[in-house]
């Protein structure tokens, strides 16, 4: 069974090798071209470089930061919104219509008033990352508390848990598994607005590099910044992954 | 049992009970259950058990009568009476082990952490949980995770021990042996229990006394004195004379409903 | 009804403070105009055409670029779906490219394309082909395998079999795909706009902001939001009359 599996993972990497020459091929003979494809080594030579020369580390980071704080900023006060609706039936039905209307609007819609507001700055980006990524969590949180079982409510009512016992005990830790799913939504939504805002607002980081870089025709530059963006989507989403996993260890395994 | 010397825990007094929706649930019910006394509801769906047992919970407030315990009215839910709900996989808290679902009461009842681990260890050797401490519920059969809410609710060191159909869904082997675990602890702790079920085999088998209720509205339609003597067996008591003559007398009255 | 009028409250209660403060000078109309000014704006909008052109834009691109990732998508995930060994070889090559960014790709596809339309549908395709591929993938792994032996003792050959067995046996799940990549659709067409393309609801908000109406922005911003909330509600909709549907969306 492992020398199956091992064979099978050989022949995927096989596979996606065989695809990167096939392109080094086609773009080294112009077949494709070279400016539109450049060949994959030309790629990773220009990453290469990157990183000898330490250039990759600052877009790198301010990118990473500006995702980070959106998201914490959009997972904080969606948890304590989703909360507040959620355990009440009465704020549901004020805040509903609402946030149902608002929900599927483009996140990036709100970039032009949040120029309009904030300017060309990096409160804007945050901001606007904020807001596009709430909803994930905030719809999850909004399920979770709302979903806490009656037997659960009852089991603290006659035990005369307090309000925020309660919250800390019971409702948080049941919410939790709609929680984290939804704040790994948020995150990758984070990290799209952070790309978005960088490249409409100037804002320095991998979105507007690879912007520039478009625009001066140095498309080795460009796929390395998708080929680093890509790695973080990938980075982030496992990462995420394993805090769920250990974070909610007690669910039964599902085949 | 020496019930008849022993004060009255909970007094129930011309309750009935409506919701805002449709007919009422209960109407004019009137009981006693005395200290120390195992105290079984028998009913079919529908006659109002559960509404009578959360009642007594002070989950809900009657819309007409007095509920008493120990002499003062319940004014709401209180620790010093506990519940274990049918439902268990819903009433025990998935994200936590064996060891912290009992922590719960502890920690309700403001038990100092330093005292809790001795305390949850009595009560899992108690339920027969040391070997699943640290396992999660979901992990557990379901006759081990009513042992742990039935360990979660003997940690809170009630007066007063509400059980709703607690093994209503458990198999039958399962089943006979909780009841006799419950039956041996209600006698060990010298707890007040009210048992609610629909099979009347168990509440006469596990009751000091048990009433029968009739649906449409909810209300007592016989109360029996089981009178048969302690510790009771599996096999001996369900074939006692006596046993076999309430089963007679309460099946008849049950069916009529 | 209680529920309608609770929940029409706080947005009556916003307009109404919105346009008092706006009226006393509170707040400054450079930036946030006044409601009566939106209603006009989006009424004048709508009236000289110029918004329905924008959101047909808006529309046609998000389209586009759905109906390829559709394509694209269904027939990749129906041959991934059906070879557990495929699957396993260019599996991890799609995993891949998954987690890219589909905005990441906005200078990428302007490199190849251009400005217009291309441009936008190939990066709303980028973005939707991923839902699609897999969830056919999924609903092929969970066509009832007693169908696909019967189609083969009947040696239907491949087009026949996909068209009678495979296709409606995993249509009811691949639905819930194509609603997601949808949604998708009309937030990414937008994302580009704003970013770069020069067409469409996005790019006509942009130029309602730099050339300072913002009475016209927030009017596309609300039209904007009612299209998404009418095109959500139409899915939904379309979605629920699905036969099966309900026990099926919670699988997937």
């Amino acid at each position: 069974m492992k020398r199956l599996l091992e064979a099978s993972w050989l022949r995927a990497v096989a596979f996606a090798l065989g695809l990167l020459v096939l392109w080094q091929i086609a773009s080294d003979l112009k077949v494709i071209s070279p400016i539109f494809f450049p060949p994959p080594s030309k790629t990773l030579l220009e990453l290469y470089r990157q990183i000898v020369e330490g250039t990759i580390w600052t877009p790198l980071v301010e990118t990473s930061l500006r995702m980070f704080y959106g998201w914490v900023l959009a997972s904080l006060s969606g948890v304590m919104l989703g909360a507040a609706i959620g355990s009440s039936p009465a704020a549901r039905d004020f805040l509903n219509p609402l946030l149902e209307f608002v929900r599927p609007l483009p996140a990036s819609a709100i970039i032009p008033p949040a120029i309009l507001f904030l300017g060309l700055s990096n409160t804007m980006s945050v901001t606007v990352i904020a807001f596009g990524a709430i909803w994930p969590v905030l719809l999850a949180s909004v399920y979770g508390f709302a979903s806490v079982s009656r037997q659960l409510v009852d089991v603290a009512a006659a035990l005369r848990l307090t309000r925020i016992q309660f919250m800390v005990k019971i409702a948080i830790p049941g919410a939790m598994p709609d929680i984290l799913a939804g704040a790994r939504v948020s995150l990758a939504i984070a990290l799209i607005l952070a790309v978005v805002t960088e490249m409409q607002a100037s804002q320095p980081g991998l979105g507007q590099n690879i912007l520039l870089a478009q625009r001066s025709y140095r498309s080795a530059e460009l796929y390395a910044g998708v080929v680093v963006l890509g790695l973080m989507g990938f980075v982030i989403n496992y990462a995420l992954q394993l805090i769920e996993a250990w974070a909610l260890r007690w669910r039964p395994v599902h085949s | 049992m020496a019930a008849d010397k022993a004060g009255s825990a909970v007094s129930v007094r011309g309750v009935s009970m409506a919701f805002t929706t449709g007919a009422p649930v209960l109407a004019d019910v009137s009981f006693e259950v005395r200290e120390g006394e195992f105290f079984c509801i028998v009913g079919p769906s529908g006659c109002g058990k559960t509404t009578l047992l959360r009642l007594l919970a002070g989950l809900l407030k009657p819309t007409g009568g007095d509920i008493d315990f120990y002499g003062a009215p319940i004014a709401g839910p209180g620790r010093d009476r506990a519940i274990v709900f049918q439902d268990y996989s819903k009433a025990l808290l998935p994200w936590r082990t064996v060891a912290g679902n009992i922590s719960l009461s502890l920690e309700a009842c403001n038990v100092p952490e330093e005292e809790r681990a001795g305390r949850i260890n009595a009560l899992l050797a108690k339920m027969n949980l040391q070997r699943a401490a640290k396992q999660y519920p979901s992990a557990l059969s379901g006759g081990m995770q009513q042992r742990v809410q039935i360990a979660r609710c003997l940690a809170q060191q009630p007066k007063l021990l509400l059980m709703d159909e607690p093994f209503g869904a458990l198999d039958a082997m399962t089943r006979q042996t909780l009841q006799d675990e419950v039956a041996r602890l209600a006698v060990e702790q010298k707890t007040t229990v009210v048992f609610i079920t629909h099979d009347l085999e168990e509440a006469i088998y596990l009751g000091d006394r048990v009433i029968a209720l009739g649906t449409n509205p909810g209300r007592i339609v016989e109360m029996v004195e089981v009178g048969i003597p302690r510790p009771r067996n599996q096999l001996l008591t369900r074939e006692d004379s006596r046993f076999l003559a309430h089963r007679h007398h309460l099946f008849g009255l049950l069916q009529g409903h | 009804m209680r529920r309608f009028l609770r929940g029409s409250t706080i947005p009556v209660l916003l307009v109404a403070l919105w346009e008092v403060l706006s009226r006393t000078g509170i707040l400054p109309m450079d930036t946030t105009s006044r409601p009566s000014l939106v209603v006009v704006a989006g009424y004048e909008g709508m009236a000289d055409g110029s918004i329905l052109i924008a959101t047909w834009q808006t529309i046609e691109a998000a389209m586009f670029g759905f109906l390829m990732a559709t394509v694209i998508g269904v027939l990749c995930g129906v041959v991934l779906g059906l070879s557990r060994k495929l699957e396993a070889i260019v599996g991890p090559s799609v995993d891949a490219l998954r987690p890219i960014p589909a905005v990441a790709l906005i200078p990428l596809s302007l490199l190849l394309f251009g400005f217009g339309l291309n441009l936008e549908a190939a990066v709303v395709a980028f973005a939707c082909v991923w839902p699609v591929l897999l969830v056919t993938i999924a609903a092929v792994h969970g066509i009832e395998p007693r169908l696909l032996e019967l189609a083969r003792v009947l040696e239907m050959p491949f087009a026949t079999r996909m068209r009678k067995i495979i296709l409606p046996a995993a249509l009811g799940r691949i639905t819930v795909g194509l609603r997601v990549a949808v949604s998708i659709s009309l937030v990414v067409a937008v994302t580009v706009e704003i970013v770069l393309n020069p067409r469409g609801l996005g790019y006509s908000m942009m130029m309602a902001q730099q050339t300072l109406k913002p009475e016209l922005m927030y009017a596309q911003l609300l039209w904007l939001g009612a299209l998404g909330w009418a095109l959500n509600a139409a899915l939904q909709k379309a979605v629920s009359c699905w036969p099966g549907m309900n026990e099926l969306g919670g699988q997937s």
